[in-house]
This record gives C-alpha cells, structure tokens and sequence, in this order.
C-alpha cells in the first residue's frame, strides 16, 4: 500500500542520527513527538512519547506521518513562497519548483533535512527524529513530581511502539525504576515473545481494536485481525495486565452493529467484562497531514459519526454488561 | 427549607443542575448593559461646597465634613427588582468624577467624551470652575514642582506607567469611578467588615466618643487624635444618616407601590436600612446589606477588598438556614445581586492611565476558602455558594479568588473549576502555603498569617491590619535599553540612569550583568523616592476617617491609615512588569553574544535600533536561545536570580510608613503601555510589542512545553518573597471537559503551590482568541486545546481541524 519503511539502522547509517543508535537498538529509537501535560491518554498527569513506525496501514490513521520509522518531510504549502533556496540545498536533488512552489519528489528524498534548515518560511519540518533513552528518560522525568501528585506517569504511544520493542522495553524500565505509572498504546500487531518481553514493565495497556472480521481487517490495515485478538487474549489472562479497549468508530468502516456486536462479545466472552472500553469517534483532523506528506487522503469525505449513532454504539456493549464511554 | 451545613455540602449537585436565573437577575443583569455611561459631577460638587465652608479647619474634619454633604445630599433612588440597596453614583450606572488624583482640562474631558461618557456643555463649564479650587489639594503638581531634574527625567520616562506630561498636571486627567467614600481609591487594603457588621457604627460611635471625653491634653499627639475621633463621628453618623434616607425612600416607594410583592420587599429593604449599619446585622439580609453601604464607603477604590466574605458572612447564612428564616435559593439570588451591585460600580481615568488598566478593571476581590486562624480547612457552605452565584451570573465583577491549601476539599476544587470552564477566569487560585511563608517572614503571627486575605487581583493584606498605598507599574524592559544606552532613556533621550559604560566595550557578560543590576537598583531606588512623596502628600492631603477607623484598633490609636504603622507594613510596594523580557533578553545576549560570539554588539544594537529589519535570521537566532518558561535552567536561573535580586533591593528601600519596600508582581494590563513604550529587545521582540504578561508567566508563544514545563520554570523562583506572583494559563474548554480532566487540574494546581507557587489562573480561551491564533500562531505556540481524545497545541493543527475547533467552541463560551 504504501513504500515499505526502510530500517533505522539505514537512517543512522545514512548519517541522520545519533550513531550510538547503530550499536544498540534498545537505546535509542525513533519518536515525533513528546506531548507533555497529555491528560487523556491513563491516568493523572502523564506525558506521552510518540513512536515512530506502525506496520499496519489503517485507512483512517490519524497520525500517518507516524507510520514510517525514518523522519520524513512535512511540507506545509500555504507557507512556500517560492524562493528556491529548499532546491539549491538538497543533496539528493529531490527538490524542484513547480508553479511558483517548491515541490519535493518523495522516492528521492532521504529526510536529510537540509531544506528544512534553509526554508525562510519554515514550510518545511521534518516528523521525527532518534532519540536516545537517556534524552527521552531525562525529559519525560521532569514532570515527575506531577506523576507523583496525581498518580500520572509515561504513555508509550505512536505509531506502534511493539514496533520498536527493545527501545519500548528499555524505557519502560527505566520508567519503572522511578516508580512512574506506565501506559502503552498500542494495536496488539506484535510477536507474542515481544508482547511477552514488554508486558511485566506495563501498568496498564490501551489497546485499539480495528475490525473483528479478518477480512476486513486485512482489507483496511494490511493484516489479518489474528494475532491481535490473540495478543488481546494473553496479556489479559496470562500476563494479567489491566486494559482499557480502544474502539475507534470509523463510519462506513467499523461502525457497523454487527462489528460493535463482535467486539463487545469478544470482550465479555474472550476477555472479561472488567475489561472497559472507549468508544472514540473519527474525526478530520488528520486530514491536514496528509496533505503534508503529499499522500492522499482516503478519508477526505468521511463524516465523524453523530452523536446519536455513538450512543447506539455505546449500548451494545452496556447490554452486554460492559463498562463503555464515548471519549477518550 | 430547614438545611444543615453538611446536608447542603451535598447538595452541590442539586444546585449545578438549576441553570435558570431568576427573571429578578436576568432583569437587573438587562440593565447593566448601558451604550454609554454618564458621568457626574454631583458628588465632587458636594464635596467642593463643604470644603469651601469648612476653609482653615483640620484636614481630617475638613474630609469628614466633606463626606457628610456627599451622603446628605446626593441624589438617591431605587432601582427597581433591588434588594440590596445603595448607589455608588447619582446617577444609574454611573461615574462621579473625582479631583483628587489629578484634575481634568478641556482634552482630558473631550478624551471622556469620546470613550464614550456623556458630559454636558454646563457641567464642562462646571468641571472647569472646579479644576481651578482643587489645584491647590493637586497631589501631582506638589510632586511635580518639587521633583529634582533627575526625578523629572525619570517621571517623564514613564518608566512607571504612564508618562508625566507636565510638572503641574502629571499624567494628565484624574479618576472618575462609582462609590461615594473619600478615597484615595488605589490602596489595596481590606478592612476589618466584622466591626459594622457585629458592632454597628453606633457603637464606633460610643466608643469614639468616650475617647474623646477622655483625651488628656497633656500628650503631645491629643489635639491630632481629638481630631479624627471628631472626624469619625460626623462620618459615621453621616454614614447612618445616609441609610435613614433610603429607609425614607423605600417606605415611600412601598407606599406608592401596586405590586403587593414588590411592596412587600420594598417595606422589608426599609426596616433593613434602619437597622443597619448602625446596629448589629442579625440575619442575612441585613448582613449583606450593611456589607453594602459599608463597601460604598471604602470605595471609589478598583482595589478594594471583600475580605474573607465567606468566613464573617457564613455564621448569619447557617443560622438563618437552620430558623428557616432563609432558603439557599433565596441567598443565592442574594449574592447574586451583590454582583449585580458590583457591577453598577464603574471606573475610568484620565487617557494616559486608563490604557494601564484596560476595559474597566477593578478587583473587588472575595476571597474564599483556606484555613481558620487555627490551622483549620475554612470550606464552609457559602464558600460553595459564592462559587454557584458566579455560575449562574458569570459577570467579569466582583472577583472571586479561592484559597488553596493541603485541605482544601476535591469537591471545592472541582466547583471552582466547573466555574473557571466557563470562561470568566475565575475564580483565581492562591496558595496559602506560599502567602502565609510570606507573613511569616515579615513578622506576623502564624494565627495573623492565616487570616490573609487580598487586596486589588493577588496582593496580601491582614484584613484590619495592613494597608498598601503606594504601587507603581514599573517597567523593567526600560532599564535593560538604559543599560544598552549607558544610562540613557530611549524613549526620551534623557540620561536619567547611571553611566555604566557603552555595551561595545563589555568583555564579559558578568561585567554587564553588572552594569545591569547596577542601573536597575538606581531607578528602583527613584521609584521608592516617588512612592514616598506621594505617602507623604496623600498623608497630609487625603486623610480617610472611615477607612482608618475600620482598621484594627483604629479608635485606640486615634489616628489615620497613613498616620500608623501596621502589623504587616507593607504601604509600599515595588512592582514589576516585563521582567520575563528582560530574563530572557539577558539570556540570548548571554549565550549569543558573550559565550558563543556568534554576534557581535555593535551588531546586534544595530539590529535592535533597525527594530530587527533586515536582520530577519539574527532575530530567529535570538528566538531560538534559550527561553524562560521550559524548565530549562541556563535561562531559569537568570530569573531565580534577578527575582531575588529584586526582592533584596526592595528590602534596602525604605518605606515612611515604617520599615522597607516590599516586592511584588502583577501586570494587570500594564504589559500593553510598558511595551509601547519599548523598542525591541533581544529576546526576539519587536519595537512596541507587548511584554509578557503577568510575573511567573512566559513570553507569550516562548514557552513550548506546556503547563508543567512552565511551571517548573516558575517554582523554581523564591516566590515565597513576594506579595504577589501573577501567573496565567491558557487553556482550551475543551482541556477541560470531562470530570477527569478537572481533577487533573487540580493536581497540577496542587503540586504547584506544594512547590512555591503562589497563584494561577486560567484564562479559557474564546474562539476570538483562537481567530487570533490561526493569524499569528507565533504568538500562539503554548495554546492548548483538547482534540477528540488527546490535547494537543492549537498552531500545529492543521487550519481545517484549527476551524472545527473554532467553530466548536462557539458551543461552549459562558451565556
């Protein structure tokens, strides 16, 4: 579906990162953001390290320039004047100026980031970066008297960070030697011995379910639903972490009665009825960024789902015994 | 309608359901919006008849008697659906205009009429006559025409807002504001409410009398003390008399009243009124209504405080709940028109000043909550029902500030919080830890120190014990240009600083931190020389009976606010505004020009004076330096130290009234005219663009990682020495949605004055302000808003979901 990610060891080699990162992979990693005072992602005050890279293609990803575990370039259109000082500097020469506009040709660019330095306007950001353990520990610590107050603490979110499991585990213990609360958000498309490995240094897991018909499933990601509800399944009665499930209603995708109906049973059924869930309606804020990526939105006529159709949702699983709630 | 205290803790809820105001309020809320507000002359016409009358007496008897024709005979009236009665002006709506603080030529009024008051061609004529009687009580024009060259210079500079324009006038124009007490009205003091309220003026009366019949004329202040007991007693049975007249007045409206009801109100208003002030309030009403003409008479004042109002007013609420006398409907609607009443008190000035103070700016601050005298959590019902009042009537007055200590109960911070969502910015949120380690330090008793309450938007006072009259907005950013220009004023080209030396020639910065610090204590030390004065003219000119004689042992001493040292002495204050510029300022100079030599000082005072034309990439290179409000300590510690730097150099400045200076912060809205009033600066700013706001608040867009990082910059500062820290937030409503994220808020709230905080506040923005930052989002990098799930920072949205978010919060904004 989409360009298949190309390794960080690549990207570090390239000459991109920090090259500690090449001797060791549990300590350092690929993140684009940390949102700091993140308030709705776990419990208390709480701040949230966004990975890099996911390996499905969810149609509605609302953080598509997450996918990718390399930076990649976000160009803002509405700010490029045209000067051509992006094109002068590129040393792939991925860079041309098209109608008054600079225009980058994406299979050339290595997100080497020397536009973004010479582009006057700031149009041009790069989504991403490595990031040592240290450097991230170090930031997400000073907040820690806030944890400490209101029982907050770290989220591991992205992306997927089962994708960058050695960095995810390396942080998460560092996370749990300062005694902070730690939260990981993740869709569950993992080996089960790296779901195993990270597991004992997770408080509590925010797990996405996509669709609960394989098929669909794989026509929407990429991948079969299979080993996620597997994974669902061995974190919540063999490694017995608590979890909240993140239903994320897309219309005209998952937001079918028969789909809602599915995941509730396979909750109360599969998993336990303590189990609560978070109906999280779609919304058109991704939009925007793929337009930055100059990747198409397949969403781009999608509506977010009345407030009405949620709380029919929403019901299905109270009748089933479930806690639910309509919001993150 | 018989309720417990507890039972109606619980009933928090019942209440937060009922949003219907009562066609009473929305009909008296109707009439507050007025297209143009009058002004009148009625009072200072009084006022200027008994002082003629009264030529050669004592001054203090002279304000008395003043005062008694006021309330004698300005007009009076009731306004209909009123239950708390007593107007602040003879007019609805509207301004008496004053001459104590300065006097009004013809611009100054034609400068009134264009902000929107109405004067008439004979009252013109009027205000004129009177100009030339009060030139001789001009407080400005003693300062003025005495002021050495170097003071003159630094009057003129406006490096205390604003401007002076002449040695005679001063910044031109006077104060023209509702409330019919003496003044002056910017002292920020609260007195002691409970001595009308439990004694009654009669008894002050009898008490001031027996003094005086016990003077003994052998002590060589008893002819200064038979004059203000003599003063108290004409004003205190003016004050009286004042009330016997709207008794008058309510019995003749209930005699002509058709409304059985309404006549039944009316009739119920005028036994009140001859009650009190001058018995002891019993119940409720009464209570609320002495508080009333208690409060018209300490102001005109923007800075007068409400006190500890839930503390002295919950005995009468509790008891007339528990005798069925009162239901909580019925006081809630009570403090509602308190509001209301609030609100009919209005307030301008002269051109120059009223910039300083944008969109009528008063703080007639209620302060709620925190601890007893014994150390006890002081939530009480009313504190609860203040907070619902607000609610349900979100008008920007009086201001309600909410006391924050380790007790402090969840369910009152999530009331406060359900009232800061909807966009008024209050209440405020002050930590007592922080306020009561102040007092300490200054001397008060620990019981004393857990009494404070708050004078104008955040500074301490001991109700009855303290009063703070003189406060400046002094703006730093014009002493960082002296100290590039060696010691001269940019904006008047005055050499009013020291000579420290050309910046070319600095080799280190150490030399010109310095050089800094050096010109800093001088024009600090000019500022102190105003302060007092001014204390010493207002001293002899403006003595206040009924202020004083509403301060703890007030009659004992026989003396006036100014004539006394009290328990917290802090009658001077020294403020600053824009000193996060100059923190960060001084920061990029340091690393840019001093530690990495990437820029010259020839070149950056060039690109300074270009006001950073041309120099577009060296002006990033100075945004980029490090920031104040990111927790990051090359830039922090600047603060910490200039902080306590300042805080030192108050404490070597002193006060007449008796001990030193004290240090404090609040911006109000000074951070517009104090950067108009400067050019660029090499934190990034441009020439005239305002100053940061506030005191623990970063440059605005300069702070990137949200609430905690810049609070860990802020608890970083010895806040404990300051009277007040102005620190302001902006949240999206949508941050603050579910119950969850309130109770996240309080968390941050609670860790922040457990770590030195002393106050936040809450601005909710608008969906003006998010217009605003979709056109300058560089001034808008630290807005937050909560995007369906997550919170995320409003300028890196895209503009399509930025406009969902826009158009969202339309929904949201208060009613």
């Amino acid at each position: 579906m989409n360009r298949s990610p190309t390794s960080l060891v690549d990207a570090v080699g390239a000459g991109a990162a920090a090259p500690a990162a090449r001797a060791d992979r549990g300590v350092a990693g690929s993140i684009f953001n940390i949102q700091r005072y993140s308030i709705h992602d776990g419990p208390g005050i709480r701040t949230t390290v966004f990975f890099k890279k996911c390996r499905l293609r969810c149609l509605w990803c609302q953080n598509p320039e997450s996918q990718q575990e390399l930076p990649e370039l976000f160009f803002n259109a509405e700010k490029c004047i045209g000067c051509g000082r992006c094109e002068k500097v590129c040393p792939e020469g991925a860079i041309t100026l098209r109608d008054g506009r600079s225009w980058t040709d994406r299979a050339r660019c290595t997100g080497a980031g020397a536009c973004v330095e010479a582009c006057p306007q700031g149009a041009r950001s790069l989504m991403g970066r490595v990031a040592s353990v240290d450097d991230i520990f170090q930031e997400v610590s000073e907040d820690a008297i806030f944890y400490q107050e209101s029982g907050g603490g770290v989220t591991l979110s992205g992306g997927d960070p089962l994708a960058q499991p050695e960095f995810a585990l390396a942080i998460l213990k560092r996370c749990k030697e300062a005694g902070y609360h730690t939260t990981l958000d993740t869709c569950g498309f993992a080996a089960w011995h790296a779901v195993e490995m990270i597991m004992p240094y997770v408080d509590l897991v925010l797990y996405d379910f996509k669709h609960m018909d394989p098929d669909k499933h794989k026509q929407y990601t990429g991948f079969s639903n299979e080993p996620i509800l597997r994974n669902a399944k061995g974190i919540h009665h063999e490694l017995k972490v608590p979890m909240r499930a993140r239903y994320a209603v897309i219309p005209g995708y998952n937001d079918g009665e028969e789909n809602a109906a599915a995941l509730a049973d396979f909750i109360a059924n599969e998993l336990d009825r303590s189990v609560p869930v978070d109906l999280l309606p779609f919304h058109k804020y991704g939009g925007a960024k793929y337009q930055r990526l100059d990747r198409v939105d397949e969403l781009a006529e999608t509506s977010p789902p009345s407030e009405a159709a949620l709380a029919a949702l929403r019901d299905i699983f109270l009748s089933r015994g479930l806690t639910a709630k309509i919001g993150g | 309608m018989i309720s417990t205290s507890s039972q109606s803790l619980q009933k928090q809820s019942t209440f937060a359901t009922a949003d219907e105001m009562s066609p009473r309020i929305r009909r008296l809320k109707e009439r507050l919006y007025v297209d143009r507000y009058p002004l009148s002359i009625e009072k200072s016409r009084w006022q200027t008849q008994a002082y003629k009358a009264s030529d050669g007496e004592p001054q203090i008897i002279r304000r008395a008697k003043s005062l008694a024709c006021v309330l004698d005979n300005i007009p009076i009236f009731i306004e209909d659906d009123e239950l708390i009665v007593g107007q602040g002006s003879a007019k609805p709506m509207g301004l008496e205009l004053d001459f104590y603080a300065g006097l009004w030529p013809r611009d100054e009024i034609e400068g009134l009429r264009e902000a929107g008051y109405d004067i008439s061609p004979q009252e013109e004529a009027e205000i004129l006559d009177m100009n030339a009687y009060w030139q001789k009580f001009n407080p400005l024009s003693r300062l003025g025409e005495d002021a050495s060259e170097e003071m003159w210079g630094f009057l003129k500079s406006g490096m205390v807002l604003p401007p002076w324009k002449s040695r005679t006038d001063g910044p031109g124009g006077g104060y023209a504001e509702s409330g019919l007490g003496l003044g002056p009205g910017f002292y920020l003091m609260t007195v002691d409410f409970e001595l009308a309220l439990q004694k009654g003026l009669l008894a002050l009366i009898d008490d001031a009398e027996q003094r005086l019949a016990a003077i003994e004329y052998a002590e060589k202040d008893a002819l200064e003390r038979a004059h203000f007991l003599k003063a108290t007693i004409i004003s205190l049975r003016a004050i009286i008399g004042f009330a016997e007249r709207y008794a008058d007045l309510a019995q003749t409206k209930a005699a002509a009243e058709a409304d059985p009801a309404r006549r039944a109100e009316l009739e119920a208003i005028a036994q009140i009124c001859r009650r009190v002030p001058a018995h002891p309030a019993r119940t409720f009403r009464e209570a609320m209504q002495s508080f009333w003409f208690t409060f018209l008479m300490i102001t005109p004042s923007p800075t007068a405080s409400m006190g500890r109002f839930d503390q002295f007013m919950n005995p009468y609420y509790e008891a007339d709940l528990a005798n069925g006398r009162l239901s909580e409907e019925e006081a809630l609607e009570l403090l509602q028109c308190l509001r209301i009443k609030d609100m009919q008190l209005n307030r301008t000035s002269g051109k120059a000043a009223r910039q300083k103070n944008a969109g009528m700016a008063k703080w007639h601050n209620m302060v709620i909550g925190g601890v007893t005298k014994s150390g006890e959590d002081a939530t009480n019902p009313l504190t609860y029902l203040i907070l619902e009042a607000v609610r349900r009537l979100p008008t920007a007055h009086h201001t309600v500030t909410l006391r924050v200590h380790d007790g402090t109960p969840e369910p009152l911070m999530k009331k406060a919080l359900e009232v800061v969502k909807m966009g008024t910015g209050m209440p405020a949120f002050i930590g007592d830890r922080s306020y009561i380690a102040y007092l300490l330090d200054q001397g008060v008793p620990l019981e004393e120190a857990r009494n404070y309450a708050i004078g104008g938007c955040l500074d301490v006072t001991l109700p009855g014990k303290s009063r703070t009259a003189a406060v400046g907005m002094f703006i730093v950013s014009m002493v960082l240009e002296a100290t590039l220009l060696n010691g001269v004023v940019r904006r008047t080209g005055d050499a009013v600083g020291l000579s420290t030396g050309k910046f070319e020639d600095f080799k280190t910065f150490d030399d010109f931190y310095a050089a800094f610090k050096a010109q800093l204590r001088h024009f600090l030390k000019l500022h102190a020389d105003k302060n007092n004065a001014e204390l010493l003219i207002s001293r002899e000119l403006f003595p206040d009976p009924v202020r004083s004689v509403l301060m703890d042992g007030g009659l004992a001493e026989g003396k006036a606010l100014l004539e006394r040292t009290y328990l917290l002495e802090n009658g001077a204050l020294l403020n600053m505004v824009g000193m996060i510029n100059v923190v960060d300022s001084l920061t990029a100079v340091k690393k840019l020009v001093f530690e990495d030599r990437v820029v010259s000082q020839a070149e950056l005072i060039q690109a300074l004076d270009a006001n950073w034309q041309g120099r577009e990439d060296l002006r990033r290179r100075f945004l980029e330096a490090p920031k104040y409000g990111n927790g990051d300590d090359y830039a922090d510690q600047i603060a910490v130290d200039l902080f306590d730097y300042w805080a030192d150099v108050a404490a070597s400045l002193r006060s007449c009234l008796g001990g030193a200076h004290k240090p404090t912060g609040i911006s109000v809205s000074s951070q517009w005219p104090g950067g108009a009033q400067t050019g660029a600066t090499p934190d990034g700013r441009f020439s005239g663009e305002c100053l940061a706001d506030g005191t623990m608040s970063a440059m605005r867009g300069r702070d990137l990682k949200g609430p905690t990082g810049l609070m860990n910059s802020a608890m970083k500062i010895s806040q404990n020495r300051y009277q007040a820290a102005l620190f302001n937030i902006k949240f999206h409503p949508s941050a603050m949605q579910s119950d969850e994220d309130l109770r996240k808020i309080s968390f941050l709230i609670r860790t922040y004055f457990a770590r030195g905080g002393k106050h936040v506040q809450f601005n909710v923005v608008s969906r003006e302000i998010l217009l605003e930052a979709q056109k300058h989002p560089e001034q808008y990098r630290d807005l937050l808003v909560r995007v369906a799930g997550y919170s995320a920072y409003f300028i890196q949205l895209g503009k399509a979901m930025q406009d969902e978010i826009i158009g969202r919060t339309a929904h949201i904004g208060a009613g």
